[in-house]
């Protein structure tokens, strides 16, 4: 017997109005569950006030301005108030708005990749210089020769304007620069019987020479090296000073891997030696990031650590609020056998090709390049000042913080431009741990990362 | 037509008329139920035909466009020894955390259900874990287990048991069970919760049966509690591992992957591939292998489970 419904009609009668408004009233409800379940995983590190992904069509509510997104990066507390100002300041003058959009490093360059694959670019981003190519190989990067070939560009530091240069044309410009030197703790190499107010740090056996002695002191319970070696892209950025110093590169003319070099051997036995055979640094290094080491330099609980600037304007601040009361010095990276280096990075401000105000974005660009305001940006952020005459303030070479940096510049070098520098890094940050970790010797480490590389770049 | 082939035409014949008959009596609850499936198609089938789709394909970072390349990725993926030690890691991550979580959640949850004292606070208690967001665990574990600035190094420290800070998290044998031991710790609540809701739905008489019987505790809990809660077991383990093999924010929030890749899983592993170096195919292929033994793991232990005819 067939089953019936409630008024007594068989089942497989044509359906009635209130089955049909049954099924649409529960597709209604998925749908409207669909839809607020979702969101926009592209504003997820986002502190801004805007970044709602849309075209920048600037017909919200009506208004009939124009509106540019400007996305950036890492934006904190130290900084937001600057761009905040500036934003606002912006949109008076030229009469559009801005839709201002952070997101953190962690998902930079998987949100603007999202947002460029989406058709959803931003106008204006930052992009670090090293990843330049990968969005120039998609066709994302609007190439900016008419600024940078012109009176514009004729305000950048030497050197500083190339750092943008890819294939003959320049995709950005300049935004923040920032290199390296070596802090170390005068109160510790007091105790230690060394002298602290000209310590003999130029070369990396004299900082192991001072490492091994403070770590000998009966005086001193901190460690006396900081060592990055943690699952981290930074651990590359720390241990490419011992590389480079000795020889060894990262690629050839052809941007092939060539790491496994006698040089690069060598750097990476002083590198993992330091803590295996020697002892100086801190405990685990592989459990350290840079993060790590330098936040245990500023508290005062290690000796030396290669760092940025505002590693001393932090320590500084923390001086004056007498959160810390040690007293440090900042000498160059040390020297290898072949050269010293200090890592410089460039990270440009890039107008993408998707923007369709491309006039704005420059205007935008030309506006936050104004002297005043990259003299605040340099000075709040602590970033090495990318215009010459901001650099040329005495703020910088009279600062006992600004001024190693400053004189630094000589010794600059850029990590490679590659497509996948991501990738290369992460197996050099692998072979750095290996070694480390005494898993493999240094020598086994680098020729199995050099075979690896090979075969990710063929 | 032979015998066989009548029964069988007549097996057939009737196979499908009863087919026809089942669906004409349930054409309400099928016509109900398909906005759903659709919707469910939309949002999980295309993805998972899409994800193929990039898996036969070759996606540098620096361009968008794609070679077709067949299955050159699993080719190269299964004949890579990474990929084993992926298994491997990935295999050792989900059983002894759904191993961990499982016991612990009995355990806590038999003597929540007994009569202890402040049984509602314990109850509330053992909910806390499971109700912090997972990367604010993982960040809270990564303190505690930090050579340096870690509480756990501290105490041991001042108690005098190590000279100096263990860096767990920074050793390559070790790594993977000061992460696994979050895990566990975020994860037990539930099914802490769910094993006390299934042990509040025995009939209180099968213990007094057993009592009178003279089945000691440890029988009881053997031959009335264990079977009972067979079903509670399977579908929270099920769930569990499923649920520890795609967690990604704890591990990446801890170790990222590291040191050595030695806690990296299946699923870090194709974050890093597609995602951070930008090999979306070679990305898209590992997640359809992980795909493949979710849904042949779910097969499998479902019928293991359910051999005895029990229904979930």
């Amino acid at each position: 017997m067939m089953p019936e419904d409630s008024k007594g009609q068989p089942s497989e009668e044509t359906l009635d109005r209130r089955q049909l408004l049954q099924a649409l009233g529960a597709g209604g409800m998925i749908a409207i569950a669909g839809c607020t379940g979702g969101g926009n995983g592209d504003d997820a590190g986002s502190d801004g006030n805007g970044g709602n992904g849309g075209g920048g069509g600037g017909d919200d509510g009506g208004s009939d301005k124009q509106s540019v997104q400007f996305l950036t990066m890492g934006v904190g507390d130290n900084i937001k108030q600057f761009f905040e100002e500036n934003n606002t300041a912006f949109e008076e003058e030229y009469g559009v708005d801005v839709e201002f959009t952070s997101v953190t490093w962690d998902n930079a360059r998987q949100t603007v990749n999202n947002r460029v694959d989406g058709g959803q670019a931003p106008d204006v981003s930052r992009w670090p210089a090293r990843w330049i190519p990968q969005l120039v190989g998609k066709d994302a990067l609007e190439p900016v020769d008419d600024l940078m070939d012109g009176e514009f560009g004729e305000k950048f530091a030497d050197g500083v304007a190339e750092g943008t240069m890819y294939n003959g044309s320049h995709y950005g410009v300049p935004w923040a620069a920032s290199n390296k030197c070596l802090y170390y703790n005068k109160d510790v190499f007091e105790a230690a019987g060394l002298d602290p107010e000209n310590p003999s740090l130029d070369t990396w056996d004299d900082m192991l020479s001072a490492a091994q002695t403070i770590t000998d002191s009966d005086e001193v319970s901190v460690p006396a090296l900081g060592l990055a070696g943690a699952d981290a892209i930074e651990t590359g950025s720390q241990y490419y000073h011992y590389h480079w110093s000795h020889g060894a590169d990262l690629v050839d003319d052809e941007g092939m891997p060539v790491v496994n070099s006698d040089g690069a051997v060598d750097a990476l036995s002083f590198y993992a030696n330091l803590h295996l055979e020697h002892g100086v640094t801190q405990a685990s290094p592989l459990s350290s990031t840079r993060q790590d080491i330098r936040q245990l330099f500023e508290n005062g609980d290690l000796g030396m650590v290669i760092g940025h600037v505002y590693t001393g304007l932090n320590i500084t601040e923390s001086q004056e609020n007498g959160d810390v009361d040690f007293e440090y010095g900042i000498v160059q990276v040390p020297k290898g056998p072949e050269g010293r280096y200090s890592l410089f990075t460039i990270d440009t401000l890039g107008i993408l090709s998707q923007s369709e105000h491309k006039d704005i974005a420059r205007d935008l660009i030309r506006f936050y390049f104004d002297e005043e305001r990259r003299f605040q940006y340099s000075k709040q952020k602590g970033f090495l000042p990318v215009v010459k005459s901001v650099g040329e303030r005495p703020y910088f070479s009279e600062s006992k913080n600004w001024a190693p940096f400053v004189q630094a510049g000589q010794y600059a070098r850029a990590r490679p431009k590659l497509s996948n520098f991501s990738e290369f890094n992460d197996r050099m940050v692998q072979a750095i741990q290996e070694a480390l970790a005494d898993q493999k010797s240094p020598q086994k480490a680098l020729n199995d990362a050099q075979s690896d590389l090979e075969d990710a770049m063929n | 037509m032979s015998l066989a082939e009548e029964y069988t035409g007549t097996d057939e014949d009737s196979r499908l008329s009863q087919s026809v008959a089942h669906l004409r009596r349930n054409r309400r609850a099928y016509l109900l139920i398909a906005p759903a499936a659709v919707f469910l198609l939309a949002v999980v089938g295309y993805p998972i035909l899409e994800t193929f789709r990039l898996s036969l394909y070759r996606s540098p970072a620096d361009s968008t466009i794609e070679t077709f390349v067949g299955l050159q990725h699993y080719v190269e993926i299964v004949n890579s020894d990474i990929f084993y030690r992926l298994i491997w890691q990935t295999g050792r991550w989900v059983l002894v955390g759904v191993a961990g979580k499982t016991l612990l959640g009995l355990l806590i949850a038999v003597h929540l259900k007994g009569d202890i004292k402040g049984r509602k606070f314990f109850r509330t208690a053992f909910l806390i874990p499971w109700g912090i967001p997972y990367a604010i665990s993982a960040v809270v574990f990564r303190w505690i287990e930090h050579p340096q600035f870690g509480y756990l190094n501290a105490v041991l420290l001042k108690l005098g048991v190590i000279e100096q800070g263990i860096g767990i998290l920074g050793n390559p044998d070790i790594a993977w069970l000061g992460v696994v031991v979050a895990d566990i710790w975020i994860g037990t609540p539930f099914m802490a919760i769910i094993f006390l809701a299934g042990l509040q739905s025995i009939p209180q008489d099968l213990y007094e049966a057993a009592a009178i019987d003279g089945a000691e505790r440890w029988h009881q809990f053997r031959y009335i509690t264990l079977p009972q809660l067979k079903s509670v077991i399977l579908m929270a383990t099920l769930l569990s591992t499923i649920w520890t093999f795609v967690s990604f924010d704890v591990i990446w929030t801890m170790t990222g992957g590291g040191p050595i890749s030695t806690t990296a899983t299946l699923v870090i592993h194709i974050y890093q591939v597609g995602l951070q170096n930008g090999n979306l195919g070679r990305g898209a292929a590992y997640s359809v292998i992980g795909f493949l033994f979710l849904l042949l793991f779910a097969i499998v232990y479902l019928r293991v489970y359910t051999r005895g005819g029990d229904e979930l």
